[in-house]
């Protein structure tokens, strides 16, 4: 990890290369970013408001707000997720030239979606305004832990990426079983729903998914519920345990991955 | 003169087997990978030492791992026996384009690229011209155009401007004298004796006994990932040579 910190340099040259990359290809680059995670939340508010008729019972009110805030976290964590994953792969004539710390080809990709996610907050807070200023949300104290939760998914996508990168050069259909775990994630997550709408037989199951504290954290400020700090907890601890693991991983597998990228 | 590398019992190793990737699959039905785990060894008991300022030509038949040693001592493979102790930055005349993306400008592929080697922007902002100059007058042209639009010599031509103008003090080569016209590889020469002459590091791998002769001093025979031979230049092709007489050439032990 110091390795990698005294590479900053290096690391935000990559950054600002993934975006310039991203956004080369179509000026809609950033509208793009916005505009998916907005039309999830109208799909899913629509969908859940007016069909299933529960969106206010299962998550807190205003509902598309709290699909919004979310589906923008979670935009972040499957987007890294992804990338990570396919990151050693992907770029493998670089990492063969370069001796770089090889965390880094990891990292960059947690960062670049970071900022992507930072780039799309604006759009959440403009919500924000406007549930204000019709009255149907307060903001509260809890609104510090925003970037809490932001440092939280951080090192928690770090973990995760360090983990799979090097398993997904060994093994080709790891991708393949990334997506399906994804897709399966977001319907066990708190994004469309909060956690105090599970039931209890289920609650112990969904206890140990990072994204429940981190979601907490991220919603505090914006709704009447405050955090729950039990799923924080868990939260902390699971990601710190992904973190070791991941670097462990990476570690031990760094010297067979190079041989086969 | 201070040793600048020094390998002591490198060894490294590889798996024959054609499909050596596994599956989650078959990790989940067979509880174990279906590849079977053959492997060789393409470096063996690896050791010698380079002081700065030492022009060193690797010599060797196809699959003999010079190519591989390079890559040890560039740090991007790892040895699985022995160690390698590099003393100061190493520049890799190795994977030229690696860090090139085709779809951005040959300008911004030019500052990523010195940048990801570790050159600060104010450095990249003095050599820039240089550098340009240096890949020639139609890299220059096509300064504001996506680097895919380049012909292959003209990439190769950009990303050796790149790394030849940096400041580490030991230089690896592989085979990149190959590319690019005449014109180009005369430039190449100059530039390589100029880092000489700076009292820099070289390390080169060449089948070209002309360049091995210019640029090495000391020869490093590698046959079948073992060193055969560490001596002068012209002795080291000798006896390469001479065993290529007796033997024929060797098989070739890597795809």
């Amino acid at each position: 990890m110091a390795a990698v910190t005294r590479r900053r340099s290096i690391l935000w040259t990559l950054v600002q290369r993934d975006l310039r990359v991203r956004y080369s290809r179509s000026l809609l680059g950033y509208v793009w970013t916005v505009l998916d995670p907005l039309l999830m939340a109208s799909v899913y508010f629509v969908v859940f408001t007016f069909i299933f008729k529960a969106g206010g019972r299962v998550a807190d009110r205003p509902y598309f707000l709290y699909l919004l805030s979310g589906l923008l976290a979670w935009q972040w964590f499957t987007g890294s997720v992804n990338d990570t994953t396919k990151s050693l792969i992907q770029e493998a004539r670089l990492v063969r030239s370069t001796s770089l710390p090889r965390e880094i080809w990891v990292i960059r990709c947690v960062v670049a979606k970071g900022v992507e996610f930072v780039l799309s907050l604006p759009v959440l807070v403009g919500f924000v305004l406007y549930y204000l200023v019709v009255g149907r949300v307060e903001l509260d104290w809890e609104l510090v832990f925003f970037p809490l939760a932001m440092a939280l998914q951080f090192v928690l996508l770090v973990g995760l990426g360090l983990l799979l990168a090097p398993l997904t050069v060994l093994a080709t259909d790891m991708q393949r079983v990334v997506r399906i775990v994804l897709r399966f994630m977001f319907y066990l997550s708190p994004v469309l729903y909060g956690t105090h709408a599970v039931p209890d037989f289920l609650r112990v199951v969904l206890a140990f998914n990072p994204l429940n504290g981190i979601l907490s954290l991220y919603r505090g400020g914006l709704f009447a519920r405050g955090v729950s700090w039990l799923d924080v907890g868990v939260s902390a601890g699971v990601t710190l345990v992904l973190f070791v693991l991941g670097f462990w991983t990476f570690a031990r597998l760094e010297r067979t991955v190079l041989k086969e990228i | 003169m201070s040793v600048v590398i020094s390998a002591q019992d490198v060894g490294i190793e590889f798996y024959i087997s054609r499909r050596r990737k596994m599956q989650v699959r078959d990790l989940l039905f067979h509880g174990a990978p279906t590849t079977t785990s053959d492997t060789f060894w393409a470096l063996r008991d690896i050791s010698f030492d380079i002081r700065a300022g030492e022009a060193v030509g690797l010599v060797g038949g196809n699959g003999s791992g010079k190519s591989t040693l390079l890559k040890v001592i560039a740090g991007v493979l790892l040895p699985d026996r022995g160690s390698v102790a590099v003393t100061g930055g190493v520049a890799p005349l190795i994977e030229l384009t690696g860090g090139f993306r085709g779809e951005l400008t040959c300008r911004d592929n030019l500052h990523i690229q010195a940048a990801l080697h570790g050159l600060s922007k104010d450095q990249i902002g003095e050599r820039f011209e240089s550098m340009v100059d240096f890949a020639g007058p139609q890299v220059r042209e096509a300064l504001d155009r996506p680097y895919r639009h380049l012909s292959s010599g003209m990439q190769v031509r950009l990303g050796f401007a790149v790394i030849s103008s940096l400041d580490e003090p030991i230089f690896l080569v592989d085979e990149v004298l190959a590319v690019g016209d005449k014109a180009f590889r005369e430039k190449c020469y100059k530039r390589m004796e100029n880092l000489l002459s700076e009292g820099r590091t070289l390390f080169l791998v060449s089948h070209s006994e002309r360049d091995l002769k210019r640029f090495g001093t000391r020869g490093l025979y590698l046959r079948r990932g073992e060193l055969a031979m560490d001596g002068p230049m012209d002795e080291v092709l000798a006896q390469y040579n001479d065993d290529l007489g007796t033997t024929k050439a060797d098989p070739p032990t890597k795809g």
